[in-house]
């Protein structure tokens, strides 16, 4: 494969500071052996990283300490330079307003509305009795709505989400994470829930998004051929462990067979 | 030759015996018991030379009349009846919320503390007949439907915040990890990703208890707390048998309408 076509935007111009930064970072879940060992990188601006590994890697682990849905036992975790970890739980919350999150099943709320699922995004700048009775602001319902539209759902956006499809589902989900206005998207899986066209579809609206509102993105994806084609950048991990950290256009196939230790692929 | 298969299979038999051989005990043990509780309780207990077929019969005979002019007097009564069920229930409802919040051990304020008190609120409020209550609570506030009321409102708490609690420990995590991800507060993540996921148990669940609750305040007015009750008891004390055949059938009558009211809801809802 050659290495020198690549368009990434890699390395970054030492310029301009990374958006998140890992340091050391170690996580064990209750009385059990340590799922990260030691996790270190950091994302600029521009990056849109991949992270791929084999089943039990800690992907999700990992994405999930940035935003502190799992709490980390040791490392830093700068989101702008600020410790992700030392936050009290307000400053917390504050700072999870910029952080958008896709999820692998989505995590909509089937029961509401598609343009409300999409608001749920603001909740963190809504007042708790504004939201009490789901009173958003204008300038919110007006994002809402531009967003459903330019993602194909201007027709279902008083559906009920459990009346959609699961590609449109996870684009109500994107919609949801990009209307926070965030500084940093994190993807779990985003398409393994859906099929092969559709799911080349949400990663590229993914991207584009990103692009678009230079959003930096890491994402975890088991399939290797999406990671390749729509990362600026791999980090592959096993057991824990970061085994290698490049640009995607220099990924080959010997190193994928390491990390996958010749199962998967 | 006995093989390994031939072994195994052995074994399975065997099991399969003893298994067999425990069952049969365990029927034989049953019926022991259920004809030693019948010698005991009824066999023994019953003066049966004051039953004759005439006795019997003139029994019955008595209930086949009906009192008509009772009638226009029943109906405010029914109409009671049916408002006490409902507000026993509304107010179950709000009283079953808060219980239901601490006995669900995902969400329960302080863990495991809060979790023991609400569970024993629960069994408290489930394991006291309404016909207690009624009586506790007609000492307190006086005789009429307030007392009914209460009395059923805290029956009802038992039934409504035991299916709620469940349903929230049984409810997807997934939408509590969006809201939380967008920077949702406490409060917030309980409106947005746990209300709208149990509200449908929460509905099914008054429109049972509502449906119960009709039953129950039909027979209220018995201690003196409110509704047809106190009709059928005065009916009782005063032998008239025509006239508790009237107060039975307009409450037969009150709780068809209540069976049909509360299915055509629950349609209505799920
Ligand atoms: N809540 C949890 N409690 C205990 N152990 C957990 C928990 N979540 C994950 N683990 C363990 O941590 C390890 C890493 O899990 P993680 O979900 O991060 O892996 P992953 O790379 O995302 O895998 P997958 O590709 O299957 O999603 C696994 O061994 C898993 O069993
Ligand atoms: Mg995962």
């Amino acid at each position: 494969m050659p290495t020198t076509t690549s368009s990434a935007p890699w390395p970054i111009s030492p310029a301009m500071p990374p958006v998140l930064e890992i340091c050391d970072l170690r996580v064990s879940y209750v009385a059990g052996p340590e799922v990260l060992k030691g996790i270190s990188f950091a994302v600029g601006a521009d990056e849109f990283v991949a992270i791929i590994g084999s089943s039990g890697a800690g992907k999700s682990t990992l994405i999930r300490c940035v935003n502190r849905l799992v709490e980390p036992s040791h490392g830093r975790v700068l989101f702008n330079g600020r410790d992700m970890l030392r936050l009290d739980s307000g400053d917390l919350r504050r700072e999870r307003r910029n952080i958008g999150m896709i999820f692998q099943q989505f995590n909509l709320i089937e029961r509401m509305s598609v343009i409300d699922n999409v608001l749920t995004g603001r909740l963190g700048h809504t007042g708790t009795l504004r939201s009490l009775f789901r009173m958003f602001r204008r300038e919110d319902i007006e994002r809402a709505v531009r967003l459903l539209d330019r993602f194909g759902l201007a027709e279902h956006i008083d559906k009920r989400a459990d009346q959609l499809s699961g590609g449109q589902r996870q684009r109500v989900g994107i919609a949801r994470a990009l209307i926070q206005n965030p500084g940093l998207l994190l993807v779990d899986e985003p398409t393994s829930s859906l099929d092969p066209k559709i799911s080349r579809e949400v990663m590229a609206l993914i991207r584009d998004a990103a692009r678009e509102f230079a959003i930096p993105v890491l994402c975890n994806i088991h399939d290797v051929a999406l990671a390749l084609e729509f990362g600026t950048r791999v980090i592959g991990l096993q057991g824990g462990r970061v085994m290698f950290d490049a640009p995607a256009a220099e990924v080959d196939q010997i190193v994928l067979n390491r990390i996958y230790n010749m199962e998967v692929l | 030759m006995t093989g390994p298969v031939e072994i195994l299979a052995t074994a399975v038999m065997a099991r399969r015996r003893r298994s067999r051989r425990f069952s049969l005990l365990f029927q034989a043990g049953i019926a022991a018991l259920v004809l030693w509780s019948l010698e005991a309780i009824v066999i023994g207990d019953t003066d049966w030379s004051r039953i004759t077929l005439a006795s019997v019969g003139r029994a019955l005979g008595r209930f086949a009349e009906f009192d008509w002019r009772l009638m226009p007097d029943l109906l405010e009564p029914a109409l009671e009846t049916v408002l006490m069920a409902t507000l026993a229930t509304l107010l179950g409802l709000l009283l079953a919320i808060p219980v239901a919040w601490l006995g669900a051990a995902n969400i329960s304020p302080v863990g495991r503390v809060t979790y023991v008190l609400g569970r024993g609120l629960m069994t408290l409020s489930r394991s006291i007949h309404e016909m207690v209550w009624g009586l506790v609570f007609v000492a307190a506030v006086g005789l009429g439907a307030l007392a009914g009321i209460l009395a059923m409102s805290l029956r009802s708490i038992g039934f409504i915040s035991k299916m709620v609690a469940e349903a929230i420990e049984d409810v997807d995590t997934g939408p509590i990890e969006a809201m939380r991800a967008a920077g949702g507060n406490r409060f917030q993540v309980l409106l947005y990703a746990i209300v709208p996921q149990v509200l449908p148990v929460v509905l099914g669940s008054i429109i049972f208890e509502w449906d119960v609750n009709v039953r129950r305040s039909t027979i209220m007015g018995l201690v003196g707390a409110g509704g047809l009750g106190l009709a059928l008891h005065r009916q009782i004390v005063s032998y008239n048998y025509g006239g508790i055949v009237a107060v039975i059938l307009i409450i037969l009558g009150i709780i068809l309408i209540g069976e049909v009211a509360s299915n055509r809801a629950r349609q209505a809802v799920l």
